[in-house]
């Protein structure tokens, strides 16, 4: 069919695809020299502001921007604690009441219109004051507040007042106060012993006032933290960059390590100046296929395994031959982690039927459940207490929670319930995602083996924890990451003044518990104490609120051009440790 | 003309309201409370009841809605209750990237489309005709995120011609990362074009004056581009406009996969979070556009066939 | 003189003559039996029983076409799946054509105030975007089967809500029904049993339409979250598992939901076709 029209179609069509076509084609090189590293998340990153620094992800994000007065050492195992924005440790009194910290002298926050001039003033200690009242301030919605929750002197009667309107910033709270522009002290109603390992939380970054008059609910759009990055742009839901800070403290790499890490190149760096990068993107990248061919084309410097990539890079425990071939690397952390399956405790039929939980606890095939879900990067959790924490014991079994058909079939039995006859329906809240799908219906497999009807019922997260907090949920699983090397962090979550809306979603109330964990509370770290939080975990073991599922691994690839990449458990603050050999990128990429 | 379109403009008006009405009832019933989201996963009842206060939701319904309605009338949508952006602001950056993928994509699939159907009307009933008939309901059937999944894998991880995904918001470095997604566009979409445009081509080929035509001796380029588009064009340009406000709402399945940052990716994360300040605000504006576009139609219907009379 | 044909044994002999659609028909028989079967137990009874040592496993003699991630057979899964898929479609499609064709009727039959108010009802739901209606509605009634049919019937019946009002404004005038009138029939006769018989073939063209696009839209609905209850086959569920399957390796899952969704699509799609050729006289001649 040649014809004028014809021609002029094809052309115009030849020409609209060669224009989109070959820009394609062009893909950028430019970039892969640059001294970027470029990381990725799997879930969008909520916000900037340091009081919404709650998931992982949002998390890794703002631990680049914002600085608390503590942080870990990156090397050293197990976890030890250093100052980052404080000059040295916190002195505390006598009576272990009143904490003492005094900030270095010199420190800037970034550079931001909202300063006078743009640049950034010099961090004081009101400032700190400011954001731990902002932390805690009902009307801004913080999951944050409870690391001072009735433990600081005039805090919760400062929150009460501010509600009611009868209290603004400007009100005095006795338990923080600055003595001097450098000087902070902190008095608490009962000895905190894990005060040090909260301000080590970004939740309690220094914020500047100037910053929230000028951006108000846009701050969570324009962070300014004093951190060794800066925020230059943010698209939204997909992609975040950050550059260097110039006016950051002076930091050095350090110098001590592990025995191993000498042998793995960890020290090669010791006493040069951070951070060594100057540019960092973040990609929030939701769907797993997109993530994953991103890293294996070298776009993305690291990346976590998805569970069904997981063969194409782990045979038998070590690097696949796809990725030794590629001199992709492996990074292994066990983080104080723990999955779990809760019990809502004020639930008439769950929560006072202790041999209906244990049979439950018995029907689970953990095993079966690690191998498909977490490809073996698990173990089965025995307690609340997770590896790395005062009291974990590796040795120790937790009797509730064997695989045993014939047992869990017994207390059924015991509960009234002989194969599950006159037990109605149990409904287990789930949120959508595909793994979380394919785990439930492993789950409700395991329940129909001893004849438990199970009812999903699957909402968004929003409507999930909604549900918690109205307490209507009867069973869910969900995990706790914690936020710092102390067993209390897990425990808090089982308190009954943690009871909905709070994080002890399962409700348990225990007044024997209580006390225990009271008692702990004031306790220091050692043998004492760590008796005492056996005892808790014992009583969590025989009272069975929650099923304890597992505590998981995180495996991490980094390609070869990644340098000292030796992610910590806990803190996120670890970028500006990590060195690009950008010459190496830009040679080994093309071959990828 | 100009009485008709007066009209037609105030027979938007009860459906504006209507719109208004349902969008209101059905988020404010299924959207769970604004207040509640704000006071945080640990919020208690006391700084609920403060917020409520605060935000206007103690007042009775009706007053609510009032609210409502002036929000519409400025512009003002609030806030997401994830990202705590204003949602005028993200609707505003969102719409850039989604049209770079649509509207490309768009104007391509009209393009082959009418094409191939002229070609077919000409060649009708024959093998060919079969032949592309079974390959078109053949693409329709398959889900589109096979071909997501697939063609990302192999044209872009491993052979290389595109990025995987992302996104350049410079005019020219955009293209190349929405090159994939504007081909999977029309892979996905040609389909259901082709046929559509094929049934309005047949129509018009078999009316008598082609016949006439041909026996004039008219060449067959010219019948049908002359004379067979010509006439074709009031259906197709019912289409074509009535798909344009989906334009703008972008593809979420695309953006979701490719990490383009437009409007239907806004969409599908304010799902997921249950988002419904977002939700309300896209509802609205997709209706909104879809009237406009509804009445543009209207009017070159008129336009173009002198017949149609404006009741 | 031989008897004149009606429309119905026009149409039914028309499509008796086309061998593509006694094909699709008979594919679209099979399906409905299949669903039948599985739903009696008959058909692969065993398709929940877990396996989970045999997860993944590849196509072969045993199974066809491979195990999913809990060792259950695919075949057996996406045959349960067309269950629910034509569950959707009849109910979905059913619903939605029970409202449309009845609101409707009634405005073109009364016309008036009655009918501005219904034309001001569709004109409002159809100018808001599918997929945000009916993802709102989906969060109102909660995920599932039988909300996810009420969501699709809910919110796709403004196309013949439109055709049957036209239709019976035209019908409402012609002779037939006026002498139905003299004779004394009221409203509801002259609409059941004169009026409406007379535009069926319209309502089943468009349930016919509506089935197919209610199954489609148990895939996206799913893609949202908004899916069947965890553990009831889907093809749907299978399809979005796919997202994770196919790097791994594991196609068979997305091969099978596709070509049972591929097969019954077309299916229909071709059977509609041709069901418009054989119904609607002015189509006479054309492919």
């Amino acid at each position: 069919m040649r014809s004028i029209f014809k021609v002029k179609n094809l052309t115009l069509f030849a020409l609209l695809a060669a224009t989109v076509f070959t820009t394609a084609c062009t893909s950028k090189k430019a970039t892969d020299g640059e001294n970027t590293l470029t990381m990725s998340v799997s879930s969008e990153i909520k916000s900037l502001d340091s009081i919404a620094l709650g998931d992982l992800y949002t998390n890794r994000a703002g631990s680049q921007i914002y600085e608390p007065l503590y942080t870990y050492h990156y090397l050293k195992r197990p976890l030890e604690l250093i100052p980052a924005l404080a000059d040295g440790m916190p002195v505390m009194s006598k009576d272990g009441l009143t904490a003492t910290i005094k900030i270095k002298k010199g420190l800037l926050f970034h550079d931001n219109e909202a300063f006078k001039d743009g640049k950034g003033r010099e961090v004081v200690a009101e400032d700190f004051i400011y954001a731990w009242k902002r932390l805690v301030d009902p009307r801004n919605g913080s999951d944050g507040y409870w690391i001072f929750e009735g433990k600081i002197k005039g805090l919760n009667e400062w929150r009460d007042k501010v509600t009611k309107g009868e209290a603004d910033y400007k009100t005095p709270i006795e338990g923080f106060t600055a003595i001097d522009s450098h000087t902070l002290q902190i008095k608490m109603i009962k000895p905190y012993y894990q005060l040090v390992y909260v301000l080590a939380m970004p939740y309690t970054a220094p914020t500047a006032i100037e910053a929230i008059d000028k951006y108000g609910k846009e701050y969570a759009n324009n962070p300014v933290g004093t951190g060794p990055f800066m925020m230059k742009s943010w698209i939204r839901g997909n992609r975040l960059e950050m550059v260097r800070n110039p006016n950051w403290r002076e930091e050095l790499y350090p110098s001590e390590g592990t025995p191993e890490d000498q042998a793995k190149g960890f020290l090669a760096d010791a006493g040069k100046k951070l951070p060594f990068v100057d540019k960092l993107v973040i990609l929030e990248i939701v769907e797993d296929q997109t993530r994953w061919l991103n890293f294996m084309k070298g776009q993305i410097d690291f990346a976590g395994i998805p569970k069904d990539n997981y063969d194409t890079a782990i045979k038998d425990g070590k690097l696949s031959e796809e990725m030794t071939s590629k001199n992709i690397k492996l990074d292994i952390v066990e983080e104080p982690d723990l999955t779990y399956t809760a019990f809502n405790m004020e639930d008439p039929i769950l929560g006072k039927n202790r041999y209906l939980r244990l049979a439950m606890g018995h029907a689970i095939d953990t095993e079966t459940m690690i191998d498909k879900f977490y490809n073996r990067r698990a173990i089965s959790a025995q307690s609340p207490i997770a590896p790395g924490i005062d009291g974990y014991d590796p040795n120790y079994v937790n009797p509730n929670k064997k695989f045993d058909l014939e047992k869990a079939k017994e207390y059924m039995k015991l509960a009234g319930y002989p194969d599950g006859k006159g037990l109605p329906e149990i409904e287990y809240s789930n949120t959508s995602s595909a793994t979380s799908r394919q785990f439930v219906e492993l789950f409700t497999q395991h329940m129909a083996t001893i004849g438990i009807k199970i009812k999903v019922v699957t909402t968004s997260w929003p409507q999930f924890t909604e549900k918690l907090r109205k307490k209507k949920a009867q069973l869910w699983g969900i995990a706790w990451s914690g936020d710092y090397p102390d067993a209390q962090n897990f425990f808090q979550l089982l308190h009954s003044s943690s009871i909905s809306p709070g994080p002890n979603a399962a409700n348990y109330n225990s007044p024997e518990f209580d006390k225990l964990y009271d008692k702990a509370l004031g306790m220091p770290p050692g043998p004492a104490r760590t008796k005492v939080y056996l005892q808790m975990r014992d009583l969590a073991v025989k009272d069975a609120p929650w099923i304890f599922n597992t505590h998981r691994t995180t495996y991490t690839l980094d390609h070869e051009w990644v340098h000292n990449f030796k992610i910590p458990p806990i803190s996120h603050d670890f970028v500006k440790y990590i060195r690009i050999d950008t010459a190496k990128r830009a040679e080994k990429k093309k071959d990828l | 003309m100009f009485r008709y379109l007066v009209r037609r403009v105030l027979y938007l008006i009860p459906i504006l309201f209507g719109i208004t009405l349902i969008t209101f009832l059905l988020f404010h019933v299924v959207g769970g409370n604004p207040a509640a989201q704000a006071a945080g996963k640990y919020g208690n009842e006391a700084q609920i009841r403060a917020l409520e206060i605060e935000m206007g939701l103690d007042k009775p319904l009706h007053l609510q809605y009032v609210d409502y309605l002036r929000q519409i009338v400025t512009f003002d949508f609030g806030r997401s209750w994830s990202t705590h952006q204003e949602i005028s602001t993200m609707i505003m950056n969102g719409m850039g990237p989604s049209l770079s993928l649509t509207l490309p994509a768009f104007l391509l699939i009209i393009i082959i489309s009418v094409s191939i159907a002229l070609l077919l009307a000409h060649y009708r009933g024959g093998m060919l005709d079969k032949a592309v008939l079974i390959i078109c309901l053949a693409g329709m059937s398959v889900s589109s995120l096979v071909y997501i999944l697939y063609m990302q894998y192999w044209l872009a991880y491993k052979a290389g011609i595109f990025p995987i995904s992302g996104w350049d918001p410079s005019w020219t470095g955009r293209w190349e990362y929405v090159a994939l997604p504007i081909l999977i566009f029309i892979i996905l979409s040609i389909g259901g074009n082709v046929l559509f445009y094929r049934t309005v081509f047949l129509d018009e080929v078999l009316q008598d004056y082609v016949r006439t035509a041909r026996a004039k001796g008219l060449g067959t380029v010219r019948i049908l581009f002359k004379h067979v588009l010509r006439n074709a064009l009031i259906p197709i340009i019912t289409l074509v406009v009535l798909e344009m406000p989906l334009l703008i709402l972008g593809s979420l399945l695309l953006e979701s996969f490719f990490d383009i940052p437009g409007l239907g990716g806004l969409i599908y994360s304010a799902i997921q979070n249950s988002d419904f300040p977002v939700v309300k605000a896209m509802t609205f504006i997709g209706a909104g556009l879809y009237m406009i576009f509804q009445l543009i139609s209207d009017l070159l219907y008129a336009v173009v066939d002198p017949k149609v009379q404006l009741r | 003189m031989k008897p004149s044909r009606s429309l119905w044994q026009d149409a039914i002999r028309k499509i008796k003559r086309d061998k593509i659609a006694l094909l699709s028909f008979f594919f679209i028989a099979a399906y409905f039996l299949i669903a039948v079967l599985c739903a009696a137990g008959i058909l692969f009874p065993n398709h929940a029983a877990p396996d989970v040592a045999n997860s993944f496993l590849p196509p072969s003699s045993d199974h066809w076409l491979g195990t999913d991630l809990f060792g259950r057979d695919v075949i057996a899964r996406a045959s349960h799946g067309t269950v629910t898929s034509l569950m959707v479609g009849l109910i979905g499609a059913g619903l939605s054509v029970l409202i449309g064709a009845t609101l409707g009727a009634i405005a073109g039959f009364c016309g008036g105030v009655i009918d501005d108010l219904i034309v001001w009802f569709y004109s409002t739901i159809d100018t808001i975007p599918y997929i945000l209606l009916l993802s709102a509605l989906a969060f109102l009634l909660g995920s599932g089967l039988n909300t996810m049919c009420l969501a699709i019937g809910l919110t796709s019946w403004v196309g013949l809500c439109r055709l049957m009002r036209a239709e019976f404004m035209r019908h409402r005038d012609r002779e037939y029904v006026q002498s139905a009138v003299a004779l004394g029939a009221g409203p509801f006769r002259q609409i059941f049993l004169h009026i409406l018989p007379n535009t069926l073939q319209i309502v089943l063209i468009n349930f016919s339409l509506s089935f197919v696009g209610a199954v489609k839209s148990e895939v996206i609905l799913t893609y949202l979250g908004l899916g069947v209850e965890v553990g009831t086959p889907s093809w749907g569920m299978m399809i979005n598992d796919a997202k994770q399957e196919l790097i791994r390796g594991v196609w068979w899952n997305l091969a099978a939901a596709t070509i049972f969704m591929f097969i019954l699509v077309l299916a229909f799609n071709l059977f509609n076709d041709a069901l418009r050729s054989a119904l609607d006289p002015k189509l006479k001649g054309k492919a």
